[in-house]
């Protein structure tokens, strides 16, 4: 799963992979090492990248983060590839009817609402499985679904058509 | 037997924590009044006693006089310390404290009135020989403008007697450019106000904002602390100030000082007191006196050693005010203010987490805790940090290392922009003036690429979490993932280190 941070015009690509209590993240030709510890809830996280500590405080609200490390303060934008993948097919929708599409391979593992249902904005529709992880796709807006093009347990590739509301 | 039995703080936030610090080193009760939103704030679980005022805007709380005399009455207070802000300088409270029988820690009510109109205050200055901004007193016509140019010294300024907002404003450098500006300036002014008269002041270049602490008794003695340089302001509100000012010669210190204690003399002042003065390039004018204590009076104290508070409360019992001892080393403060770092705007919710400076020389005058909520109510001043440094420069280095320790989460702080400020070129330098906020970057962007990988990695984990999370679950065939799931997690991560 990639992840794009972006503060202003300035964005950066980012994989991770876990290697046992390290954590391996990766930015064009750049690899770092991460060696984190949580403190607390969470939100604060000790790092050491390259035997050089971080302290650094996160505070994550959806796509937005704020991160405090160093008496400075920063707002930080990220969204994974499912979401820039939605978004994308979000801004190509058409009027009135509006489609539902899979942001990326993987396997549905529930379809919630049935033909004829009306749905509230943010309602689940299906939940898709991919990389292991669960995404619920929901509903960007109020309508009555007219079309269920997938059922439970089918694999579906990237794009696909799974709904439509009116 | 201390000074007084007890004393009634008629504010909030830092300032009211400050003084019952003070009061309890002194052997004093003390009594915290608080609004609806206040209930659990730190003064009021610091102080001996508490009253609760009701209402939360400050007209039907902390600046409703009868509110809060009829809890100093009935708390049985002699003595009512007013903070900065709020009541603090409001001559019908502080007589109706003394009509009560409450001493109220603050100047007589004659000189919180004299020095509040700002016409007064400069004719009681002009009488004081206080040196003001040269100027004319009333508007001036064409045929006179010349004269009065000459009079005052380039370069000057016009200004719409009816004026505000700029409008109506010309800086002229020479006689050349004089009649000119003259004509657009009443053109404005008449367009902007319907008023064309136009009068003319000396333009002070790089103005700095500097300010002398003063202690008067009420056996007329009046001493003065030295000054304090607050040119760091945006808006007209300070953000970082230090003592000394760095481009203050000892003779020019000492005449201002001199020059402040004689208007305080004028006007019978006792108490804490603090007189502004604009200074540009070796010389000073008047700019108005706060007749109370400021917000940035931590400074002082930390070079020269006194308890300001202190000396308030005993110069209220009648006792003589300390003659001050030679300042040490330096002393810089950063105000914490619940804002967005690059808007200003006000940032309210709740500080979730607190992570607090600490060692040699650092001060922290505040009035947070984890759970404070930032209310839209009062000033977003949260509180203040404090350094003392043997140099300048070590104060600096001192400053930026506690800034950076100093950590809030749940509302966005100033603390920021005062780490810029620090960091800068003209602070550094020590030759700023005024506008050293338009003329500087105030957004930080040392450590841009690390912030954008701790943000990728913050939701990296994140996903992780919720993902393992709902994965264990629907393997139970459960929907919702199980906190104690969670909290299971958290804890193999914390401890692989």
């Amino acid at each position: 799963m990639k992840y794009y941070a972006k503060i202003g015009d300035e964005e950066r690509e980012y994989t991770f992979e876990r290697r046992g209590a390290q954590l391996i993240a990766r930015s064009g030709e750049h690899t770092f090492e991460l060696d984190l510890a949580l403190v607390g809830e969470g939100e604060a996280i000790s790092a050491i990248v390259d035997g050089v500590s971080y302290d650094i405080v996160t505070d994550v609200q959806g796509k937005d983060v704020t991160v405090q490390m160093r008496g400075e303060r920063y707002l930080v934008q990220v969204e994974d590839e499912r979401e820039r993948a939605a978004a994308a097919v979000a801004d190509n929708k058409p009027a009135g009817k509006r489609e539902l599409r899979a942001a990326m391979p993987g396997v549905v593992v529930d379809v919630r609402v049935a033909v004829g249902d009306e749905v509230e904005e943010g309602q689940i529709l299906v939940v898709l499985e991919a990389m292991k992880m669960q995404n619920p796709l929901s509903a960007d807006g109020p309508g009555k679904v007219t079309k269920l093009a997938v059922s439970a347990g089918e694999a579906v590739a990237a794009g696909a058509l799974l709904a439509e509301i009116e | 037997m201390p000074l007084f039995r007890r004393i009634l703080i008629a504010n909030r936030g830092e300032i009211a924590l400050r003084v019952i610090r003070t009061a309890r080193e002194m052997g004093i009760e003390t009594v915290a009044v608080y609004s609806d939103a206040d209930r659990a704030a730190l003064h009021v679980r610091k102080a001996t006693r508490a009253v609760h005022l009701g209402g939360n805007a400050p007209a039907e709380s902390y600046l409703d006089h009868q509110k809060v005399l009829a809890a100093a009455i009935e708390t049985g207070c002699d003595a009512l310390h007013p903070g900065y802000g709020f009541l603090s300088e409001n001559a019908a409270f502080a007589e109706a404290c003394e009509r009560a029988g409450i001493t109220f820690l603050g100047p007589p009510a004659a000189a919180i009135r004299s020095m509040g109109d700002k016409v007064a205050a400069r004719r009681i200055a002009l009488e004081a020989g206080v040196p003001l901004v040269p100027g004319l007193q009333d508007d001036v016509d064409e045929a006179g403008l010349l004269a009065a140019a000459e009079q005052v010294g380039y370069p000057v300024m016009l200004k719409a007697a009816a004026g505000g907002g700029g409008k109506g404003i010309r800086i002229v450098e020479d006689a050349s450019g004089l009649v000119e500006a003259y004509r657009m300036a009443t053109a404005e002014a008449k367009g902007a106000f319907g008023d064309d008269r136009v009068y003319l002041e000396k333009f002070v270049v790089e103005p700095r904002h500097v300010e002398i602490q003063i202690m008067a008794d009420k056996h007329g003695n009046v001493v003065h602390y030295g000054e304090r340089e607050c040119s760091v302001q945006r808006r007209h509100q300070k953000l970082v100030e230090e003592s000394p000012c760095s481009v203050l010669t000892p003779d020019l210190r000492e005449q201002m000082g001199q020059a402040a204690c004689d208007l305080a003399r004028q006007v019978g002042y006792v108490g804490a007191g603090t007189v502004e003065f604009l200074y540009s390039r070796g010389a000073f004018y008047f700019l108005e006196m706060n007749t109370r204590l400021q917000v940035e009076h931590p400074i002082t104290e930390e070079r020269f050693g006194v308890d300001l508070v202190r000396e308030m409360i005993r110069v209220g019992a009648g006792e003589r005010a300390s003659e001050p001892s030679a300042p040490r080393g330096h002393a810089i403060e950063v105000r914490i203010n619940a804002e967005d770092p690059e808007t200003y705007y006000p940032s309210l919710g709740t500080i979730r987490r607190l992570g607090l400076p600490g060692g040699p020389g650092v001060r922290l005058d505040s009035a947070m805790f984890r759970g404070l909520e930032v209310t839209p109510f009062y000033d977003s001043m949260l509180g203040k940090l404090i350094v003392h440094g043997a140099d300048r420069e070590q104060a600096i280095e001192r400053c930026i290392r506690a800034v950076r320790e100093l950590r809030i989460v749940g509302v966005a702080t100033s603390l920021p922009v005062a780490l810029e400020t620090l960091l800068s070129d003209p602070f550094r330098s020590g030759n700023y003036d005024t506008g050293i906020l338009d003329s500087i970057d105030t957004v930080g962007r040392h450590y841009r690429g690390a912030a954008m990988l701790a943000a990728a990695t913050a939701r990296f984990l994140r996903a992780e979490r919720v993902g393992a999370a709902s994965g264990a679950a629907a393997a139970r065939g459960e929907d919702t993932p199980r906190w104690s799931q969670l909290g299971r997690r958290e804890r193999l991560w914390g401890g692989a280190r």
